[in-house]
């Protein structure tokens, strides 16, 4: 017999397990979604206005107010992928460098930017802030992506520094011989073998930058230059008269929801960023 | 030279190709010149820009006063920035800005309590030389005070606000007068089942339970000195352990120690409470279609022991001219026009905000339209102003903790309030320190 | 030539790690309060002496390191299970894998805004489901308790997913003839899991610690939405703390005193960490 208890049991503890992890998971952004077509007075009603009461109202709100939900899209957008190219163009040189190297200075260096990897930045905002004062960066989606790509900087050299140590040296020295200059072999030969290296790096600091809060919650005052995430903290304490649960739930969606596509589109890529800097750090 | 060669072989056009090219640069030359002539005479005439950052509900409430004098004015235009509703939140953004160095406003609408902070800070332009004598003349006694520090005038208020208690007409035929008028009652109606609730006020730790603090420590007769003195007093004691006994007699929910304005004006709004403490601007809200008490809601002062006169937090919001503005005289124009009479008289009739001109409040006619506004004036009469200090914010901020552990248990009244005493007392030899040097 | 190529990404790391630091130890010997017009006056120690003085310093001291022991040994007992979970295959395990990642992936302030909905008193779900099964419902940001709880699921929530997928990055690398040799020799599948299993991702749980304890211990961005360091702030951690004393009391200097204090803690612990890690090796070679 193939459904013995025997094989059944593991099967339905695991079920179970999944299941309990997708309702862990899931739940509180499903709930914020429903929240975010409910109609006020259907929200108070507790469990007992569960049935009619569904409005897109809460999104038109959130759209239409000003400045609209979208500018803080764009804003993040526009930092998110900056910031990353900034981080790269300068992290790949570096990475490059460093794995060239097997000296005392490799083992400093590299000592330095995992210290600064794990360092917690938020104790770095007041002196960037006097920065951003003393320098007139303030207020400006371009200046901001100075001081993430430095706080990003640590990781991306990290991974790529690793990526770069993976590539056999006979390739480079075959191309060097070929007479292929520093930048064509950085070009031709090394960059399209560490792509996917790139790519997740790229990612990691996109999600950094979009989702990053203090820095930004000090740079930026201007309400039509925020992005999503001191957006966020400026909307919770926004309410007039009564506490707008809807709208509010509105922007969480709002706000989740390109990151949730970026994931599930590059989820492979990610996931492999992650992983990456856990094996080779 | 593709255009040259065109040129010269187009047959029947006269020109070389060189004098064409001439020509050409001067009509280029020509044509930037006029451009720049016509770009700085549109400069010269673009109207003077005056920004103003304000709480979202005055710039809901102020809207249509600024549009209508952007129609009168041609050389002068006002633009509103809506901040949020907070009060520490906009300040947060004012601050944020103006610690940036650029900030991008001319004057600011601000709370009573940032004054002595933002004039320490030099962020505000004194106000003597550009209004003349005695600017707060026409002002009622109780909105004169907190907008002149250490002589010099750094702020003109627009709207009075004051701390107020909301009660059920339908519910009692007067409202109490004392603390324990308040918990009687509270108990009688909600054991008839009438209201889940007695009383809902504003127990977060913000500044809002500074305010609702303030009123209960002067109705036990303390009271909370300019120099930030007075926290570690038996009357201090008392305020704290009447708000925490409210609680645990169940009179007061237990999630008031979370609650700000909008959470116990929903409470309230929504039938369940027979009181509610907050400010002046709830009275419209309660009016409105989504109320479930519209019509039933008196307003009074905060209860206060036999013998102590009530008192009501001063909240008032005021224009100040930053520092750093680069139109200073038009800024003031604006001041002044927004803290004027006309417009001191529409924030009335339409949004139900207090003025802050005795002139108004001696107008029969508008006292008919608004009955709430003798009230309001009793209750400015009566202001409790929390201290002047430019450090208050720590001050309040010391205090609130020290509550917030008292209504959520943690702490004894007494221990509570004698280190807030402690603190405050510290803080302010500190900053005598720090000044001294 | 290399360090040509080093030169503009380290320049720009030292501006944004190095030069702050230097800045602090500078500011935290200023007196630069609204006091003294914002402008620094030296002042020596006292900020130092203040805030070895400093109760509200202390507490939150050990309210953020109890936050952050918490919170990342429980993200470091639920990724565990989430990575064995993941590890064994079954249809669906990739989707599963990236929705379970969904919510790292959320930035902080938008869920910390869903949070105070759904914990909300007496509105949210969780006080819904409370009160149709007749209980009082749980007033979670109004009490030091159940605040202080909040924070940690909020924060558990969002990263263990994290850790899962480290810890699952290091199953992968464990061969699997190892667990194979074991059940030959007559092994059960649970001694499996201590004996090989747990030593073999002992670097991978060390990583996987030494990241979030930093990262916890630095918390800021839940806080400030969540429960905005209340009630009685018991949620209050060092970050928060540090900031309000620069942008609400305009305090610079003892704001950077606050700071280098949680940077020198941040150390002791760092080191801390170190030495046990080293008693761990030497207790079990």
């Amino acid at each position: 017999m193939s459904s013995s208890p025997l094989r059944q049991r593991p099967a339905l503890l695991r079920i179970s397990m999944v299941a309990l992890l997708m309702l862990w998971s899931l739940a509180p952004m499903l709930w914020q979604l429903y929240t975010s077509l409910r109609t006020p007075e259907s929200l108070l009603a507790g469990l007992a206005g569960l049935g009619g009461g569904w409005t897109l109202a809460n999104y038109s709100a959130v759209l239409q107010a000003d400045p609209p939900f979208g500018v803080y899209l764009l804003n993040s957008t526009v930092v998110g992928a900056l910031s990353t190219l900034l981080t790269l163009a300068l992290a790949i040189p570096c990475a490059y460098a460093l794995s060239r190297r097997s000296d005392l200075l490799k083992l400093v260096i590299g000592g330095g930017l995992l210290a600064a990897a794990v360092f917690p930045y938020v104790l770095l905002f007041l002196a960037l802030l006097q920065v951003a004062r003393q320098l007139g960066l303030a207020n400006n989606l371009l200046a901001l992506c100075l001081p993430y790509a430095g706080l990003s900087l640590p990781l991306a050299v990290l991974l790529l520094q690793a990526a770069f140590a993976d590539l056999p040296v006979e390739l480079e020295e075959n191309a060097l011989l070929e007479g292929f200059s520093l930048g064509q072999r950085l070009r031709w030969i090394l960059l399209p073998l560490i792509g996917p290296a790139v790519v997740s790096t790229g990612l990691l600091v996109f999600l950094f930058s979009w989702n990053e809060f203090p820095i930004a919650l000090t740079w930026l005052s201007r309400s039509e230059l925020l992005t999503l995430a001191p957006a966020m903290a400026r909307i919770a304490g926004s309410s007039v008269f009564t506490v707008p649960h809807g709208a509010f739930a509105a922007a969480t969606v709002l706000g989740g929801v390109p990151l949730l596509a970026l994931l599930l589109i590059f989820q492979r890529q990610i996931v492999a960023g992650l992983t990456q800097g856990a094996i080779k750090g | 030279m593709q255009s040259a060669a065109l040129g010269g072989s187009e047959p029947g056009c006269d020109l070389r190709p060189a004098a064409r090219q001439a020509w050409f640069a001067v009509g280029l030359g020509l044509g930037l010149a006029l451009a720049l002539l016509w770009g700085g005479l549109a400069w010269a005439g673009r109207p003077t820009t005056v920004r103003l950052l304000m709480p979202a509900p005055f710039a809901d409430a102020t809207a249509e006063l600024v549009e209508s004098f952007n129609r009168e004015h041609r050389g002068l235009r006002i633009a509103v920035t809506r901040g949020p509703f907070e009060t520490e939140s906009v300040s947060d953004l004012a601050i944020s800005s103006l610690l940036l160095g650029d900030s991008p406003y001319d004057l600011l609408l601000m709370d009573v309590t940032w004054t002595a902070k933002y004039a320490a800070a030099g962020w505000l332009l004194p106000l003597d030389d550009w209004l003349g004598p005695e600017p707060l003349a026409p002002l009622v006694a109780g909105a004169r005070a907190g907008n002149i520090i250490d002589g010099n005038l750094w702020r003109v208020p627009m709207v009075a606000d004051m701390g107020l208690m909301y009660w059920r007409t339908d519910l009692m035929a007067a409202p109490p007068r004392t603390p324990t008028e308040l918990v009687a009652i509270s108990e009688r109606l909600q054991r008839q089942g009438k209201v889940r609730w007695g009383y809902v006020w504003q127990g977060r730790q913000y500044e809002g339970l500074s305010c609702v603090f303030l009123e209960m420590l002067r109705g036990f007769g303390g009271n909370w000195e300019s120099s930030g003195e007075g926290l570690g007093t038996p009357a201090a004691t008392k305020a704290a352990s009447w708000l925490r006994q409210l609680i645990v007699k169940g009179i007061s929910p237990a999630a008031v120690a979370n609650f700000a304005e909008p959470e116990a004006l929903q409470s309230f709004e929504a039938g369940e409470a027979a009181f509610m403490r907050n400010w002046p601007y709830a009275w419209q809200e309660l009016q409105g279609p989504s109320s479930r008490v519209a019509g039933k809601v008196g307003v009074t002062m905060m209860v206060a022991e036999v013998g102590e006169p009530p008192a009501a937090t001063q909240g008032s919001w005021g224009l100040s001219v930053l520092a750093g503005s680069r139109h200073p005289a038009e800024a003031v124009q604006v001041l002044q026009a927004l803290t004027g009479e006309a417009s001191q008289r529409l924030l009335v009739q339409r949004w139900g905000y207090s003025p802050t001109l005795t002139a108004l409040f001696d107008d029969p006619a508008l006292v008919a339209e608004r009955p709430l506004l003798p009230i309001l004036q009793n209750a400015l009469e009566s202001v409790a102003l929390r201290p002047l200090n430019p450090g208050y914010a720590q001050l309040s901020d010391i205090l609130q903790r020290q509550l917030s552990s008292v209504i959520t248990g943690e702490l004894e009244p007494a221990l509570a309030m004698e280190r807030a005493g402690r603190g405050s007392q510290l803080l302010l030899e500190a900053s005598g320190r720090g000044s001294e040097q | 030539m290399s360090l040509l190529l080093m030169a503009p990404a380290l320049l720009l790391l030292l501006a944004v790690f190095l030069w702050p630091m230097l800045d602090y130890a500078w500011l935290s010997l200023q007196a630069q309060t609204v006091f003294t017009g914002l402008k620094p006056v030296p002042v020596g120690l006292a900020n130092w002496e203040r805030l070895l003085g400093d109760g509200r310093f202390w507490q939150d001291a050990a309210q953020t390191l109890r936050f952050a022991v918490v919170s990342v040994g429980l993200e470091l007992l639920l990724g565990l299970a989430i990575a064995l979970l993941l590890h064994q295959s079954w249809r669906g395990r990739g989707l599963v894998r990236s929705l379970s990642l969904l919510p790292w992936a959320l930035p902080t302030t938008v869920m910390a805004l869903g949070w105070r909905w759904i914990l909300n008193d007496p509105n949210g779900p969780i006080n819904g489901v409370m009160q149709s099964l007749g209980l009082p419902s749980l007033p979670f940001l109004a009490s030091t308790q159940l605040a202080w709880l909040a924070v940690v699921l909020a924060d558990t929530w969002k990263t263990t997913p994290f850790v899962a997928l480290l810890l699952l990055a290091g199953l992968q690398m464990i061969p699997t003839d190892l667990y194979e040799a074991f059940a030959l020799e007559g092994g059960r599948p649970w001694q499996g899991l201590r004996r090989i299993t747990l030593p073999l991702l002992r670097p991978y749980v060390l990583i996987a610690l030494i990241f979030r304890l930093a990262q916890a211990l630095g918390v800021f961005d839940l806080v400030a939405v969540l429960t905005g360091g209340g009630p009685a702030s018991s949620t209050e951690t060092l970050a928060l703390y540090a900031y309000l004393n620069a942008m609400r009391f305009l305090d610079f200097g003892y704001s950077a005193t606050v700071m280098l204090g949680m940077f020198v803690l941040l150390l002791a612990s760092a080191l801390l960490l170190v030495l046990a890690q080293q008693r761990w090796r030497g207790a079990r070679p």
